[in-house]
């Protein structure tokens, strides 16, 4: 995904984070963001920043889902309703376009899929093992709004 | 000198570069990490941010991992508000006496907090912080109750809400009290600028959350935080409850201007019935329970006497 | 530019206007303060100098003692010289901050005018409130006198502030009997004092925006055992540091602190442990029984209590044959913290002297040479039968019939 950063070498589980001894831990139990910061990063793109390992962005909450959300770049419109609305960073957007999903950040909570607004939708959950691909190639079709049925 | 950057649509919001982070622990679907990044993509100002103990801080600064991209503080429960308070008097005597890193560096202080630990444990300190007149913006993370610890009242739990303190029962509806009103006691304070806003409203909320950071002074806003746990709804449905909470007016999103000038900034098309709000969540569902109807008639009609007073005082201008 | 005040080489002080221009002479960043009797005059000496132009930084008067400790942590983790003071009820409602102060290692200067602890509600000196703080995490110091609250004040700066060290600080000082007594003080000048404690060193500042850092992060219990251990470790590294610039501080001054002080220990063979102001009563008493009685006493105090001066306080007392722990607060059911952690030190001597705890001077009680004298001549009775004569634990100058616990 074009969010990654090369800072970081393996996204890794929560769950798999090494254990440090009392001399590795950081004094006063400091956590830094970044290895290294030349701006503000404001006007940095996340694949731009040299994230430090105590980064929460370093790690992986994949292992979280039981559900994922497939995007499809041929329906969406580029509203960004997903963008600001995901509260996991897990959208990404560059330059007003759609990119797709950060599945190393994405919870499959489901907000994004209910706040798009193309029909058929561009974003759709399907179970976390389902092959991206295939997902795309199961797309419904354009629902058709029945008499006195509201949007 | 004014560091607002204009925002014109949700295209242009979309080129922001996200200074909150992914891998944090909130549930999934929390409004707080919508809010928290609203937020912090309405400005490319340097933040520095202070957090109460609470969902949000508890989720993001977990060792050995951070979620911010931006300094950020935590110390207890009650005094987000007096960290913020102490950095930004360091901020003020180092400028004075010239040894800043970066002087020219434009900075906001944000101190953030649930209500919790805004309307009941931390209230004094961000009282005094606001009497002080410290250059902050104070955000109030409100999801109605002590959800960090399992869903317990506060102050701000709302009349009728199941909560795991005031649980509804065989004798008992759930909270009896009523919710304070934040905004009018914040205001009250003399702050040049307080709001309540809403994160599906993102536009009003952008805009509020920029004034609030440009208005020099201490700024206080409460914002409405759908919590899919205790709230009891479907994690998905977190923007939907949200609209219905801002449509039946259960939280009328506004603005007081120094006090004086209150503005309405959401006016729904159709205000539906609070009904419909309260449906839609687990910790409610008691209320429909013919014994318990009343309750929702006595919330329907202090939502109707509070938006006739907010439309009131809006043409009055007082 | 703050304005400087010319000093003469004697001024008469009492031990909170001397705490109050210590803190102006350092040139604090941020002072987050609220007033509490008997530690107040601090924060108002403080205000004035703010207010007539002798103070660049910022004083902030906040609305509580916890509130005042909270913006010292916010202020020190944003990047400067922080300072603050306070007493009794005021410290133990900022007790929580004290520890989350020490925790995240921001250096804090905290000038604590000791006072007892209520109920009941008293307002006198007492050591109630320096015995909650103990376990704070926090570089602990103590003086007996205006001079030593002043020197200690600027030490505490430049101990704290070390990056080696990266610990806050308390200097403690009995309430009324130091803070309201009018002393004679030697003062350093305006730019003696500032140049000894030094331009401030920023390190890991929420206000350096090339490095963004997070502070007060939870930790669970995979990792909470190695941080605490570590922040022990610091404070017990912290000695090489405080001994230090208690060199460079006689050097400049001729007055030198130890971190253990003894009077008269070359051959005493009973002594007596205590703090604060006792101090020099006793020193008064040990020179006039020796010369009147004979008895060969000393007197041994805790300059430094945190990091505890295990070794010094064993040095000292070695061949001893009888020492009284005086402890100025409530016991509530136990022995004093004197009486606990001297003994534990001693207990790794081969011969251990008898060991009495006395609990004296609650509330401002009046503790008189008289009662000092009677404790020597008990001592010297112990030592000789080499026994104790009654219980461990003795209430001195308590109406009533005589309390006496432990045996």
């Amino acid at each position: 995904m074009v969010n990654e950063s090369k800072s970081v070498k393996e996204f890794i589980s929560l769950e798999k984070t090494e254990l440090l001894d009392w001399d590795e831990v950081n004094q006063g139990v400091l956590l830094e963001s970044f290895n290294s910061l030349n701006q503000n990063p404001a006007f940095l793109k996340q694949e731009e920043r040299d994230y430090a390992q105590t980064n929460s962005y370093a790690a992986s909450v994949a292992d979280w889902r039981a559900v994922k959300p497939v995007y499809n770049r041929d329906i969406c419109i580029d509203c960004q309703n997903c963008w600001v609305f995901c509260p996991d960073t897990s959208i990404v957007s560059r330059d007003k376009v759609m990119i797709g999903i950060d599945y190393h950040h994405c919870k499959g909570c489901g907000v994004c899929v209910e706040v798009c607004p193309t029909n058929p939708k561009s974003l759709l959950m399907f179970v976390e093992r389902e092959d991206v691909d295939e997902a795309l190639s199961k797309w419904p079709e354009k629902k058709k709004k029945s008499k006195g049925e509201e949007k | 000198m004014s560091t607002i950057k204009k925002i014109k649509n949700l295209k242009e919001f979309s080129t922001a570069n996200d200074r909150f982070e992914g891998a944090h622990l909130l549930c999934p679907g929390c409004a707080h990490s919508i809010i928290v990044r609203e937020l912090m993509n309405c400005t490319d100002d340097n933040l520095v941010i202070a957090s109460n103990t609470g969902c949000l801080e508890v989720s993001t600064a977990v060792y050995p991992y951070t979620s911010w991209d931006t300094s950020w503080i935590h110390i207890g429960f009650e005094n987000a508000a007096t960290a913020a308070s102490g950095a930004e008097a360091m901020y003020k005597a180092r400028k004075k006496k010239g040894t800043l890193k970066d002087p020219d560096a434009p900075v906001k202080f944000v101190a953030f907090g649930g209500d919790g630990s805004t309307f009941d444990i931390g209230f004094q300190w961000m009282s005094g912080a606001f009497e002080r007149g410290h250059d902050f913006t104070y955000i109030c993370l409100d999801n109605e109750n002590y959800a960090n610890t399992g869903g317990q009242r506060s102050s701000s739990t709302p009349v009728g809400a199941s909560t795991s303190t005031a649980p509804a029962g065989r004798i008992s509806y759930g909270k009896k009290q009523k919710k304070k009103d934040i905004v009018a006691i914040m205001a009250a304070h003399g702050a040049p600028y307080v709001a309540q806003l809403a994160p599906n409203k993102w536009k009003s909320m952008v805009k509020g959350f920029q004034k609030a950071l440009d208005t020099e002074g201490p700024c206080f806003i409460n914002t409405v935080s759908a919590c899919t746990t205790e709230w009891k709804f479907d994690p998905k449905d977190t923007i939907s409850i949200t609209d219905l909470a801002t449509d039946s007016l259960m939280f009328p999103v506004y603005e007081i201007i120094n006090g004086t000038e209150l503005n309405i900034l959401y006016r729904p098309k159709n205000i539906i019935p609070v009904e419909e709000y309260l449906a839609a969540q687990g910790r409610y569902k008691h209320l429909f329970k013919p014994e318990n109807r009343h309750v929702i008639d006595a919330i329907q009609k202090d939502i109707d006497e509070k938006w006739e007073y907010l439309q009131r005082r809006e043409e009055a201008k007082v | 530019m703050a304005e400087k005040i010319d000093l003469p080489e004697v001024v008469v002080w009492d031990g909170n206007f001397a705490a109050a221009n210590a803190l102006r002479q350092a040139q604090v960043d941020v002072v987050s303060a609220y007033p509490i009797t008997p530690s107040t005059p601090i924060v108002e000496g403080y205000g004035k100098f703010v207010s007539d132009g002798y103070v660049d930084g910022e004083f902030v008067m906040v609305e509580s003692e916890h509130a005042a400790m909270s913006g010292c942590v916010g202020a020190s983790a944003a990047g400067g010289r922080v300072a603050t003071a306070t007493s009794s009820q005021g410290f133990a409602l900022m007790v929580e901050v004290l520890y989350q102060a020490s925790g995240m290692r921001l250096p804090i200067v905290l000038c604590v005018v000791n006072r007892a602890l209520a109920s009941p509600l008293n307002v006198r000196g007492d050591h109630g409130d320096m015995y909650l703080g103990r376990d704070s995490g926090w570089i602990q110091f103590d003086a007996y006198n205006a001079q030593e609250a002043y020197d200690l004040t600027l030490c505490a700066f430049k101990i704290g502030e070390d990056h080696s060290v990266r610990l806050p600080v308390m200097v403690h000082q009995d309430g009324f009997i130091t803070s309201h007594t009018a002393q004679n003080v030697y003062p350093l000048s305006d730019d003696d004092a500032y140049g000894f404690v030094g331009k401030f060193k920023e390190m890991d500042e929420m206000l350096d925006f090339t490095r963004p850092v997070t502070y007060g992060a939870q930790t669970e219990e995979d990792w909470h055992y190695e941080h605490k251990a570590k922040q022990h470790k610091a404070l017990i590294d912290s000695r090489s540091v405080i001994d230090k610039v208690f060199e460079e501080f006689e050097k400049k001054t001729g007055r030198k602190y130890n971190r253990v002080e003894s009077y008269m220990m070359d051959d005493a063979e009973v002594a007596i442990v205590a703090l604060g102001t006792t101090v020099e009563t006793a020193r008064l008493v040990a020179k006039q029984i020796r010369e009147e009685k004979g008895i060969k006493a000393g007197v041994v105090s805790p300059r430094v209590f945190r990091p505890f001066p295990f070794d010094d306080i064993r040095d000292a007392l070695k061949n001893t044959k009888a020492v009284a722990c005086f402890d100025r607060s409530s016991p509530g059911g136990a022995l004093g913290m004197l009486y606990n952690e001297v003994s534990g030190a001693l207990m790794t001597l081969d011969k251990m002297p008898i060991m009495t705890n006395y609990i004296y001077g609650l509330g401002g009680r009046d503790l008189t040479t008289q009662s000092i004298t009677e404790v020597y001549e008990e001592l010297a009775k112990n030592a000789k039968d080499g026994k104790r004569s009654g219980k461990v634990q003795q209430f001195l100058s308590l109406r009533g019939p005589k309390m006496e616990y432990f045996e």
